[in-house]
């Protein structure tokens, strides 16, 4: 019977030298002889090459020209070396801007710095609560900035281990520990997003793509909730815009959004191995100690000379109404304001500030949120005290 | 630096522009030598000094093993050389491990004993390039090789930057002399290579990551019961992610390798084919299981002792493999599995080789199968972070859960059954040949469609640099 190699090398019909027997010369190392020399399979490799490259440029010219004509445009992407990136640029006494989306929507960069006389740097972060950055900025011994909190209650009290917490700390991670590898890859990453449109792992990716098919779960399955597809803009300070695709509350995206804000927003039911009591109480638990920690970290930074304020931005339409049943501001805002002797902003407080519309009922559009910082920021000056002539 | 980087494609294209440009041997190996310590400074700059010291340690042990006269003398540098390298891995991989153990074990007679916390970062892929380093001071003391004159060769055989982090083990015996002459340009073997890359990067990116890594993920940290439907999916998950992570990495250094002129053995062969635990293990990194039974089961007696001795060594064998994946018991009952396995193999061989039954292609098909039960089995011990979710799985799989809980959607089971049936397929259609004859089979055409689509593929799944599972070993 003929052996594995010798039959491969009559299929392939490969010269002798593959698995020729190695000269003394060749043997210098007395290693064993070079007969796993790897084979190539003869086929015209040239034209297979050329022919791979024209198809492939071709194909994803072509999903290029269709993500432009769907409306998209390129713009860079959030992920955890771009936060990387921002969180480089925080001095020690520089201005912070920290939690959820909100604020990562609603905060204007350019009006922040004409109000209040310095640029800030966004760290509020997508689906992100707060603490995991309070906690690093609380712990940086050099830091004695200002930091603007967004508040959004059942994102800020995110239990450990949910997405909330999980995302965020994902980015703090990623700045202390970033590779010199990671952060080259993470200027390639932003020199293509700016040329490239169909750069947008939410909506055309393959998981993506995927994750529209629609494909009925079982019943009774605890599937994750869905998130909402690409509606934003971000450039390389952070500064998120509404895509103008989004900006009409009557349109078919914002609707979509809507419609995602509201499970999303509601409690997942208990954990069918945890009996309810247990788990409420564990809840309960979970946010005194965000309370808590949330105190102490607030008095180490302001001990250094910091300053913190915390900030209600705009919410609309059911998931305001959601939002202020669920989570009422006697049973969060107040305490945490009583708790740090922190000052805050509720935006429905200032008739200035209310009367904005979220399209999709969280976040306000670009246009607005210009607006509503340059308002925003006469509160932050007066909350922090500083002086009018600035 | 990751292959799935953009960093690395950028590295790559000047590395391998650069080399081919250069004219002279001596010139493109320093090259070689520049890169791989970029490569590897690339991820923690300070453990290159790490990586050059103990290869320059073993290169003047290697020469002191060559010089010594007399087999015992041979012996004493040899055992500074083992002893140098595994206490560099044993302080980095396993010193908390231990503490921690030791801690538990004076806990036992009664001593509480607060060991510090060593904050120790694990270099990466210290595994595999002290392997890679300490077959060369074992070759030479087995004489089949004889020590190189050349630091700068041998610095190149070990941290040669696509096998560095996570394999294949290549030996200082089948890379070194590589380095004796020039790698010439061949248009085929370069085009393959790069062939082989698009290959591993499409298994990684969209089979590994995007179709698997999500559900296994999940179902691994979920911290409620599972039905059996859910918790068998997530092990199958599991079982073609670690398969297309490590696979698709050996691959690409593989190809890369070969886009260099140098040839890399093959690391997988269609494992999820195998029939019987030995034949996974022909299978299953190769690069590991053949230095574990050359430079640890036939120095231990391998089968030529008698049968009780025999099984004993295999699963010391495997015992030691499931260590050399993690610091954690998980990861030794996970080699203690396997090393059961393949004794239970032999006794049934003794009973069963030869029955006309036992060579029926029915038979066959069943032992496969059941060898890739049991594989998907251990890979449970593999995965779970502790015993605790390793149990819960276990008994979730054999309906112990039946009111658990169901948290994939049905697009994922569907996503996890495709592929699992999908590489199971291929697996057994190409068990009996090489990769290369399965290539050579098909028409020019179809090796233009398949490679136009992995690639395209790869550009439209977008990836997020996962880091390579075997990147912490």
């Amino acid at each position: 019977m003929p052996s594995f190699i010798s039959n491969f090398k009559k299929r392939l019909r490969l010269p002798r030298m593959f698995f020729r027997t190695p000269s003394r010369e060749e043997q210098i190392h007395g290693g064993p002889p070079l007969e796993f020399e790897r084979p190539i399979p003869p086929a015209p490799w040239r034209g297979i090459a050329v022919s791979i490259t024209i198809i492939v440029i071709a194909a994803t010219a072509a999903w290029e020209w269709h993500a432009r004509a769907l409306g998209y445009a390129p713009t860079l992407n959030e992920n955890d070396d771009l936060w990387t990136m921002a969180r480089r640029r925080v001095q020690p006494e520089s201005i912070v801007v920290i939690g959820d989306s909100r604020a990562w929507f609603d905060v204007d960069l350019d009006e922040f710095q004409k109000g209040l006389g310095e640029r800030p740097v966004q760290l509020a972060a997508p689906g992100s609560t707060a603490w995991p950055v309070l906690e690093d900025l609380a712990k940086d011994e050099t830091f004695h900035g200002t930091i603007i909190c967004s508040f959004v209650p059942m994102i800020f009290f995110a239990p450990p281990g949910s997405p909330p917490m999980v995302r965020i700390e994902k980015c703090v991670k990623r700045f202390h520990n970033q590779t010199p590898a990671q952060r080259a890859s993470e200027y390639l990453g932003i020199w293509l997003e700016d040329r490239v449109a169909f750069l947008k792992p939410d909506d055309l990716s393959l998981e993506g793509l995927l994750n529209e098919l629609p494909i009925p779960n079982r019943p009774g399955a605890r599937v994750p909730p869905r998130f909402p597809p690409y509606f934003n803009r971000e450039d390389r300070e952070r500064r998120a815009r509404m895509w103008e695709k989004c900006a009409d509350p009557n349109g078919a995206l914002a609707k979509k959004i809507q419609q995602i804000w509201i499970p999303l927003f509601t409690p997942p039911p208990p954990p069918s191995y945890v009996p309810q009591d247990i788990f409420m109480a564990k809840m309960k638990d979970g946010i005194e100690k965000r309370f808590a920690d949330v105190t102490a970290a607030v008095e180490k930074i302001r001990a250094r000379g910091g300053k913190i304020v915390f900030v209600r931005f705009p919410n609309s339409g059911g998931l305001r109404e959601l939002e202020d049943k669920l989570t009422p501001r006697q049973q969060n805002w107040d305490p945490l304001l009583q708790m740090t002797h922190a000052p805050g902003i509720y935006y429905s407080d200032f008739p200035e500030l209310s009367g904005f519309n979220c399209p999709e009922w969280s976040h306000l559009t670009a246009g607005d949120s210009v607006e509503f910082s340059r308002r925003l920021v006469l509160h932050l000056r007066e909350a922090l005290k500083m002086p009018a002539t600035q | 630096m990751l292959f799935n980087s953009l960093t690395f494609v950028v590295f790559y294209v000047i590395v391998v522009t650069l080399f081919w440009t250069f004219r002279g041997w001596q010139l493109r190996k320093n090259l070689l030598v520049v890169a791989s310590y970029i490569f590897y400074g690339a991820w923690n700059p300070p453990f290159a000094a790490l990586l050059f010291s103990t290869t320059a340690m073993d290169f003047w042990l290697g020469r002191q093993i060559g010089k010594a006269q007399g087999q015992s003398a041979k012996k004493r540098w040899l055992v500074a050389s083992v002893c140098m390298n595994l206490s560099m891995l044993g302080f980095f991989k396993y010193g908390n491990f231990l503490l921690q153990n030791f801690q538990w074990l004076l806990a036992r007679v009664g001593i509480i004993y607060q060991p510090p916390h060593l904050d120790i970062l694990l270099p990466v892929g210290i595994s595999f390039y002290t392997f890679h380093s300490l077959s060369y001071t074992l070759d030479i003391y087995r004489g089949v090789l004889k020590p190189t004159r050349s630091l700068r060769d041998f610095i190149l055989a070990v941290s040669f930057f696509p096998q560095l982090v996570a394999g294949p083990i290549v030996r200082a015996g089948d890379f070194l002399p590589q380095l004796e002459h020039p790698t010439r340009l061949k248009p085929n073997q370069f085009l393959w290579g790069v062939a082989l890359m698009t290959l591993g990067l499409f298994e990684k990116i969209v089979l590994a990551d995007t179709l698997l890594s999500g559900p296994a993920d999940r179902i691994f940290g979920y911290a409620g019961p599972l039905v059996a439907m859910d918790s068998w999916a997530g092990v199958l998950a599991f079982a073609g992610q670690i398969f297309f992570d490590f696979a698709g990495y050996s691959i690409c250094a593989i190809g890369t390798a070969l886009t260099l002129g140098f040839h890399l053995k093959d690391n997988f062969r269609f494992p999820y084919a195998a029939i019987g635990f030995s034949d996974f293990w022909r299978r299953w990194h190769i690069s590991l299981s053949t230095f574990l039974r050359d430079y640890l089961y036939i120095p231990l007696g391998g089968n030529q002792v008698r049968p009780f001795r025999a099984a004993l060594n295999l699963v010391i064998v495997m015992f030691l493999g499931g260590l050399w994946h993690g610091a954690a018991w998980t990861f030794v009952v996970w080699g203690l599995l396997h090393g059961s396995y393949l004794v239970i193999e032999r006794v049934l061989r003794i009973f069963f080789e030869n029955k006309t039954w036992a060579g029926h292609p029915l038979t066959r098909v069943v032992a496969g199968f059941a060898t890739y039960g049991a594989v998907c089995i251990a890979w449970v011990f593999f995965r779970a972070s502790d015993f605790t979710i390793a149990s819960r799985m276990l008994t979730g799989m054999f309906g112990g859960h039946p009111n658990g809980d169901m948290i994939l959607t049905t697009r994922e089971l569907l996503q996890i059954g495709i592929v699992t049936i999908g590489v199971i397929a291929m697996h057994w259609t190409m068990r009996d040949e090489s990769f290369e004859t399965a290539v050579m089979r098909l028409p020019a055409w179809a090796v233009t469609t398949i490679g136009a689509f992995m690639a395209f593929a790869i550009i439209f799944t977008q990836g997020t640099s996962n880091a390579f599972i075997y990147f912490q070993f």
